[in-house]
């Protein structure tokens, strides 16, 4: 692969990969040093990229392993779960996210590594179930549960979120 | 609309399709979402936001002052060609057109060795008639070194007269 196709090819996926990058990473600046560095390692290693059959799948699961060695690093240094479960904003935190993208993207923000990677690569990116498959390298039925398990939570918490809106109106 | 509602369904169980979801992005994004529908238009709306997240990479950047250096070039150098093309057409074109071509008898003639070798035919009939219109001039200077003598004899008989007009003064 020479440079002019290493522009076409790899540096043009930079946005999908940094949208990836920082849906694992749950941060804007450690994504953007995360893409770099992929950009930096493919770089290096464009020769070999002739080889690959489908370029932006393969770009994708090596950005998504990346950022998943950068979570285990941080892990061991920090001793902190990398994962979170969902937690409920308190009602001081509910006014500040009033902005209900911001609230959705929390949502999301807070479901387990795999689930917000699968929603965000079908549901942002539109991504086909065996392209996902192969970035999470998991099977088809697999990426099919854990993507079905994700959005339901998302529902529950928009149907709880309702829930609480319309108790409060009937409070007042 | 339970349509979409069972849409909703096969959504929320993942089983949609591709299409079949982007049949519930455009219903979201439209003003005819049923009041029970409503909550989920800010998910879908979020989706749409998110995908219009670009990254703010340096290397991004680089290539593309690069990239856009290296299209004013070309786009610089492709209008200079132009133009310089365009320049030397007219200076070829131009002489050519009034230098390559004679009328002759009312024609164009374009073919210049033909034009030339008219051209000389004509010059040597030009220059037979000369010869022929010059014959007379020829007869006329024959005529001026005959009439020679005549003007040597006036001049003789000017000198006579001074001889003469001599004796009679010393007479």
């Amino acid at each position: 692969m020479d440079s002019k196709q290493f522009n076409t090819q790899i540096l043009i996926l930079s946005d999908k990969l940094f949208r990836l990058a920082k849906s694992i990473l749950r941060n804007e600046a450690a994504a953007q040093d995360a893409v770099q560095e992929l950009n930096m390692k493919l770089w290096e290693k464009r020769h070999n990229l002739d080889e690959v059959e489908n370029v932006p799948a393969f770009t994708m699961r090596a950005m998504r392993n990346l950022c998943l060695d950068t979570i285990r690093q941080q892990r061991d240094v920090d001793e902190l779960p990398a994962e979170f479960e969902f937690v409920e904003a308190n009602p001081h935190e509910q006014t500040e996210q009033r902005d209900l993208a911001a609230r959705i993207r929390n949502m999301i923000d807070n479901l387990p590594e795999l689930q917000r990677t699968i929603i965000r690569m079908r549901d942002v990116e539109g991504m086909e179930i065996s392209e996902i498959a192969f970035v999470t390298q998991l099977t088809d039925n697999a990426v099919s549960v854990n993507l079905s398990r994700a959005r339901q939570k998302i529902r529950e918490r928009i149907i709880n979120e309702q829930k609480k809106v319309e108790e409060t109106i009937w409070i007042r | 609309m339970d349509k979409m509602n069972d849409l909703l369904e096969k959504y929320f169980r993942a089983e949609t399709t591709i299409s079949e979801e982007n049949k519930l992005k455009h219903y979201f994004m439209s003003d005819k979402v049923m009041p029970e529908h409503e909550m989920y238009r800010p998910l879908f709306e979020t989706f749409e936001m998110e995908l219009h997240e670009t990254a703010d990479l340096p290397l991004k950047k680089v290539l593309s002052v690069q990239r856009s250096f290296k299209r004013t070039w070309i786009r610089n150098f492709a209008y200079s060609g132009i133009a310089a093309a365009l320049l030397i057409t007219l200076w070829v074109q131009l002489p050519q057109k009034s230098e390559n071509y004679a009328i002759i008898n009312g024609t164009r003639i374009d073919d210049s060795e033909y034009a030339q070798q008219y051209t000389e035919k004509k010059l040597n009939k030009v220059k037979v008639i000369l010869a022929e219109s010059m014959k007379p001039m020829q007869s006329l200077d024959k005529v001026r070194k005959n009439l020679q003598p005549i003007k040597k004899l006036a001049e003789t008989k000017e000198k006579m007269k001074q001889i003469g007009k001599e004796l009679d003064f010393k007479n």
